[in-house]
């Protein structure tokens, strides 16, 4: 599927900013499933400085820096992507089973396990518990494949929690989200990742774009798109497939990847240090995937 | 007369005798030392020993200790007795270090480049992933030249086989080089006859290594501007890092001083800004860069690590350096030393158990009560833990931490130094020892410091010997057993630009001077009135209870401090002065002066650093010599006007006269113009009869120390025209307020001015010009005149003149000085540095 994104971001600042410093994440990578033929930037005000550059885990970095005084900062992205289906079995039964796949995780030498493991590991923002692991525990069985589990458990996190999408701000510890059982994509990505990491199993993070479909007859507005988030886990053998728990299914075309890594930290979309600006900025995102 | 005793040090009769060998004899490159000490009686090097702590106090040399909320600073500790290490056995060290700080080099390119140790399963991803010290930011960051690592400390100690084993690395931005230096600079002034003769291998090369390395990470300029980068006053070791600065002959900033834009790191000074081409770095790296590392810092620069991505800054050591000091690397790097150097390490480290392995870490939990046990990632006040001396519950609780969280714990068997003599009380005694050396890149290989940084437990047995638990240091000697050729100096290159250069200091440096300046002043004025006034008290005649009145006011208001009480005797008057608000509130000006002097610390001569020393010793005595009722007051605070007349005497003598001085000057100027209008407004206002009138008159004359030179030209009694003259016109002294303004003048003019084509007067120039004009425009018979037992005029102009002079230093502070507005974060998460 190919697709034209455009991404805009405005802040409305309660008092003048003098300079900032940001960096954002808002260019598609081109990943095993999906190419990115072109992505542009544009800022207002005028900044002093920009740099593109791709960072630790691949993704593409845009960072700029305004030295004119401004009350408002519009960032607007626009990209070309197409994507394609992931490469993955659709009987997911088949495949490493989870005992075999975390003998693997442990002893294998082979590069794309060793590189992996930096997925097992707890970050800024998913730290693995015990809670954790007892919701997922049960669906794991030693002789089940991997992705047949992944998948069952992605299915319990859709039927037990609630998305709302005023819940949350951005970062809600996972304890909280667990208790409330109610969240956004961000949350339920998290809580899935941490679930998997207190088991041993590798995933990572993942943000990007879900095109929606309008209803039946109706035509499409403009802007009603999201920036979305789910994961990707590591089956030893099979590699890294991506599940989206905020809608109970495999990622498909539809999910344009922007960035991964290990939580929402790696793979903000914008975030920098700002002098001056006021208290509680105005915030207003609109994402438009079109087909092209 | 009995014999002075003198100092003995047998052999220890086990193993780990630094000094002798197994047969009692002293191994030969301890002979001479050992034997000049013998000949030294105890009382001799009992003054040597009091001459290096007051030659380190001098020189400022503390290390600051941090408690649970406030930072206390401890005076460096140095032993007399150095480490001394034979020529011979130095060159096997140094080989060692130098093969040592290569591997680690290398080691650094790979876990920010290809990470080939970690893909051909060399290093468990783990050991690094899981790392705090690994920034991920900080991937593909290269500097210019051969090497990652600049600079690299390497903990040792020396068993008792008498080898040595590497008990951990720094690499973070390793401290230690500057005590070592100023060490050296203390022992050879105080045993200087000792330390010729050994023929000690010298530690200049080090530095100038150090200094060529950092200016060949800018090639592209001719004359780059390097910057040690603070954390500030509070830092446990700002000393080195003020005198590193001063010593190497580089710019002392914090992260306030810098700035980025365009994409370039800049320093605000005076002249606007200038750029800065290197940075050495003293603020570990995760805190250097809000906008990509720790969001939570205030000691980093916004924008800096894309200023170094772009190759338009260079900071050494790079950014993310502290991953070497991972403890979880030492169980690795025989492995990892095949891999990249192709051999194993020649210096063995200490063997360490990492929890993150399943056979380690049950090694680990069965055998706690025997091992030395560390959190893999440093923190500052945070210890490791010795097994062997833990308690039960203790190491229950540490069981269960490393159950929980493997990755972060390692493991290392209890090793014992060997002892070195140690001057304790009055006896020689047996201390076990750390040796920190420090190895610096220079062009193909690195450079050892010949020696380094010797610290000795403070019992026999100390476990833990760290700096920040008080442990003491030696000097290291690298004694050769002939005198060394003077290495060939490189020629000291050309500093054309340095004039120019060092008057452009950052404006920070520039506005605590400013305060330091104006705090001096005013601490000078408060004691001067209450000395004045406590004369005036324990003169023959009593005071009325008007002159009271009007002496407390003045005290008070110089002291800003507010007291209802009237008090009905002298008496009354003097305890009321004596205990609470005005010693309190002068000790507070005292320190806040203190405060801005640590702010501009690498500017301050060691002379001037023995006044400041002085003052911080007498300010405890504001409130208790103060209050005992045996002691005149008034001699109590003679030590401390004698002090501040000191500084002001240095800072006028022996600053240079760069910005710097001129906004000190224009500090104390501006204060005492502003004190001496307020001692006017209360002294002189208020008509008096006589004899009061002239009683206060007097008074301000001497607190003004102008009754001498009023004696002499007028000879009579004081006069309050003619008082005023003296205190407010009079251009040839310097105490006037005539006097304060024309000097407000002269530093202005010479400041840096505004870049405009228009005559115009500043508005600080013209602000000034008012203040000068109304007093030159004055006539002494009009303000000396009262009407209603008052002189309304002199009221009115002193007034004026006060609150002038606040604006204009409030414009001074906004022209010259840095503002800057708060930062915030455009998004807060939470950052957890994994």
């Amino acid at each position: 599927m190919k697709y034209r994104i455009c991404h805009i971001t405005a802040y409305k600042y309660a008092s003048r900013v003098s300079h900032c410093y940001n960096l954002a994440q808002m260019m598609p990578r081109t990943t095993q499933r999906q190419t990115c033929f072109s992505s542009k930037i544009e800022v207002t005000p005028k900044v002093s400085r920009e740099t593109r550059r791709e960072d630790f885990f691949g993704n593409n970095i845009f960072q700029f820096e305004i030295q004119n005084p401004h009350r408002e900062l519009v960032i607007t992205a626009t990209s070309q992507v197409e994507t394609r289906p992931q490469i993955v079995d659709t009987n997911l039964d088949l495949g490493s089973t989870c005992a075999e796949a975390l003998l693997k995780m442990r002893q294998s030498k082979s590069e794309d396990v060793l590189l992996a493991r930096e997925f097992q590991l707890d970050s800024a923002m998913i730290e693995a518990s015990a809670e954790l692991r007892d919701y997922a525990q049960d669906l794991f069985t030693p002789d089940r494949s991997l992705l047949s589990a992944v998948s069952a458990l992605t299915e319990r996190i859709f039927t037990d929690f609630t998305y709302s999408p005023l819940s949350t701000t951005i970062a809600t510890p996972i304890a909280e989200v667990m208790k409330n059982r109610k969240g956004v994509c961000q949350d339920f990505a998290h809580l899935q990742i941490g679930c998997l990491r207190a088991m041993g199993y590798a995933a990572k993070y993942v943000s990007g774009y879900l095109e929606t479909l309008p209803p039946p007859g109706e035509e499409k507005l403009v802007g009603v798109d999201a920036t979305h988030a789910w994961l990707s886990v590591f089956s030893p053998g099979e590699g890294w497939v991506e599940f989206d728990p905020t809608n109970n299914c495999l990622a498909s075309e539809q999910h344009i990847i922007t960035s991964w890594g290990r939580d929402f930290n790696d793979a903000t979309p914008l975030k920098g240090v700002i002098f001056g600006g006021g208290r509680n900025p105005g915030m207003n995102v609109s994402v438009d995937v079109s087909r092209v | 007369m009995p014999q002075d005793p003198t100092l003995e040090y047998s052999p220890l009769g086990k193993p780990g005798d630094e000094v002798h060998e197994a047969d009692g004899t002293i191994k030969p490159h301890w002979q001479y030392v050992m034997e000049s000490f013998s000949a030294l009686p105890l009382s001799a090097l009992q003054e040597r020993q009091n001459k290096a702590s007051r030659l380190l106090r001098d020189d400022g040399a503390s290390y600051n200790v941090y408690s649970d909320d406030q930072t206390s600073s401890r005076h460096w500790g140095l032993d007399l007795v150095p480490n001394i290490i034979s020529s011979e056995n130095w060159g096997d060290i140094e080989a060692a270090l130098l093969e040592r700080s290569e591997l680690f080099n290398l080691m650094l390119r790979d876990i920010y480049g290809p990470r080939q140790l970690i893909r051909t399963g060399v290093l468990p991803p783990e050991a690094i992933y899981a790392h705090r010290g690994f920034l991920r930011a900080c991937q593909g960051i290269r500097l210019p030249g051969d090497h990652e690592l600049i600079t690299h400390a390497v903990d040792m100690i020396r068993g008792a086989d008498g080898r040595m084993i590497v008990l951990a690395d720094r690499t973070q931005s390793p401290s230690g080089t500057g005590y070592a230096l100023e060490n050296r600079t203390v022992m050879s002034r105080v045993l200087p006859s000792m330390f010729r003769d050994s023929h000690v291998h010298r530690l200049a090369g080090y530095f100038q290594q150090l200094r060529t390395k950092l200016l060949s990470l800018c090639p592209h300029r001719s004359n780059p501007r390097i910057a040690v980068l603070t954390p500030g006053p509070r830092n446990e070791t700002y000393f080195e890092h003020a005198y590193l600065a001063n010593y190497l002959g580089f710019y002392l900033v914090q992260s306030d001083d810098l700035v980025v834009r365009g994409g370039f790191l800049w320093m605000k000074s005076l002249d606007g800004l200038n750029h800065v081409d290197v940075i050495l770095r003293r603020v570990d790296d995760s805190y250097c860069d809000p906008v990509e590392l720790r969001s939570d810092s205030r000691l980093g620069v916004p924008g800096l690590l894309d200023v170094v991505r772009a190759g338009n800054v260079v900071v050494a050591n790079s950014m993310g350096s502290g991953i070497l000091e991972n403890p979880v690397l030492l169980k690795y790097l025989p492995e990892v030393s095949k891999a990249l150097l192709g051999r194993e390490l020649r210096m063995q480290s200490v063997t360490t158990y990492w929890c993150g392995d399943d056979a380690d870490r049950a090694y680990v939990l069965s055998h706690l009560n025997q091992l030395v046990i560390k959190s893999t990632y440093r923190k500052p006040g945070e210890y490791s833990t010795n097994g062997t001396l833990a308690s039960a519950e203790a190491l229950a609780k540490l069981k269960a931490a490393i159950i929980a969280d493997p990755l972060s714990y390692v493991a290392q068997p209890i090793l014992s130094s060997n002892f070195l003599p140690t001057f304790s009380d009055s006896e020689l005694a047996p201390r076990p020892a750390i040796l920190r050396s420090f190895t610096v890149a220079g062009a193909g290989s690195y450079t050892v410091m010949p020696g380094g940084l010797t610290r000795v437990g403070n019992e026999d047995g100390s476990f833990v010997i760290s700096s920040q638990v008080g442990a003491s240091s030696k000097d290291t000697w690298v004694v050769a057993s002939e005198p060394q050729r003077d290495m060939a100096k490189p020629a000291e290159e050309v500093r054309a630009a340095r004039d120019s250069e060092i008057i452009n200091l950052p404006s920070r440096v520039l506005e605590n001077l400013f305060w330091m300046g104006r705090y001096a002043e005013r601490a000078e004025a408060c004691l001067r009135i209450l000395r004045t006034t406590y004369r005036q008290l324990n003169g023959e005649d009593p005071l009325s209870a008007q002159m009271r009145v009007h002496l407390l006011e003045a005290v008070t208001k110089l002291a800003s401090v507010t007291i209802t009480d009237v008090p009905a005797s002298d008496r009354s008057m003097v305890s009321l002065l004596r205990e609470g608000a005005v010693p309190a509130a002068i000790a507070g000006v005292l320190n806040s002066m203190l405060f801005c002097a640590e702010e501009a610390k690498e500017l301050l001569s060691s002379d001037t650093y023995r006044v400041i020393n002085d003052i911080r010793d007498s300010i405890p005595l504001l409130d208790t010599e103060l209050g005992d009722h045996f002691q005149t007051p008034d001699e109590v605070l003679d030590p401390l006007v004698t002090a501040l007349m000191a500084l002001a005497g240095l800072n006028h003598e022996s600053m240079t006269r760069g910005y710097g001085w001129r906004f000190m000057d224009m500090g104390r100027r501006l204060e005492r113009a502003v004190q001496t209008a307020n001692l006017t407004e209360c002294l002189l206002v208020p008509e008096l009869p006589e004899p009061d009138q002239s009683r206060i008159a007097e008074a301000m004359l001497v607190a003004q120390e102008g009754l001498i030179s009023y004696r002499r030209r007028y000879g009579a009694r004081p006069d309050v025209t003619i008082g005023l003259n003296l205190v407010l016109l009079d251009p040839d002294s310097p105490r006037s307020v005539m006097y304060q303004l024309t000097h407000m003048v002269m530093h202005l003019r010479k400041l840096p001015k505004a870049n405009t084509p228009l005559h115009e007067m500043s508005p600080i120039d013209k602000a000034l010009l008012e203040c000068t004009t109304r007093l030159r425009l004055a006539s002494l018979s009009e303000l000396a005149q009262a009407s209603e037992a008052e002189r309304d005029h002199l009221r009115q102009q002193m007034k004026h003149l006060s609150e002038s002079l606040m604006t204009i230093s409030e414009m001074i502070s906004d022209r010259y000085f840095d503002h800057r507005e708060a930062s915030q974060q455009l998004v807060s998460v939470k950052w957890e540095g994994l």
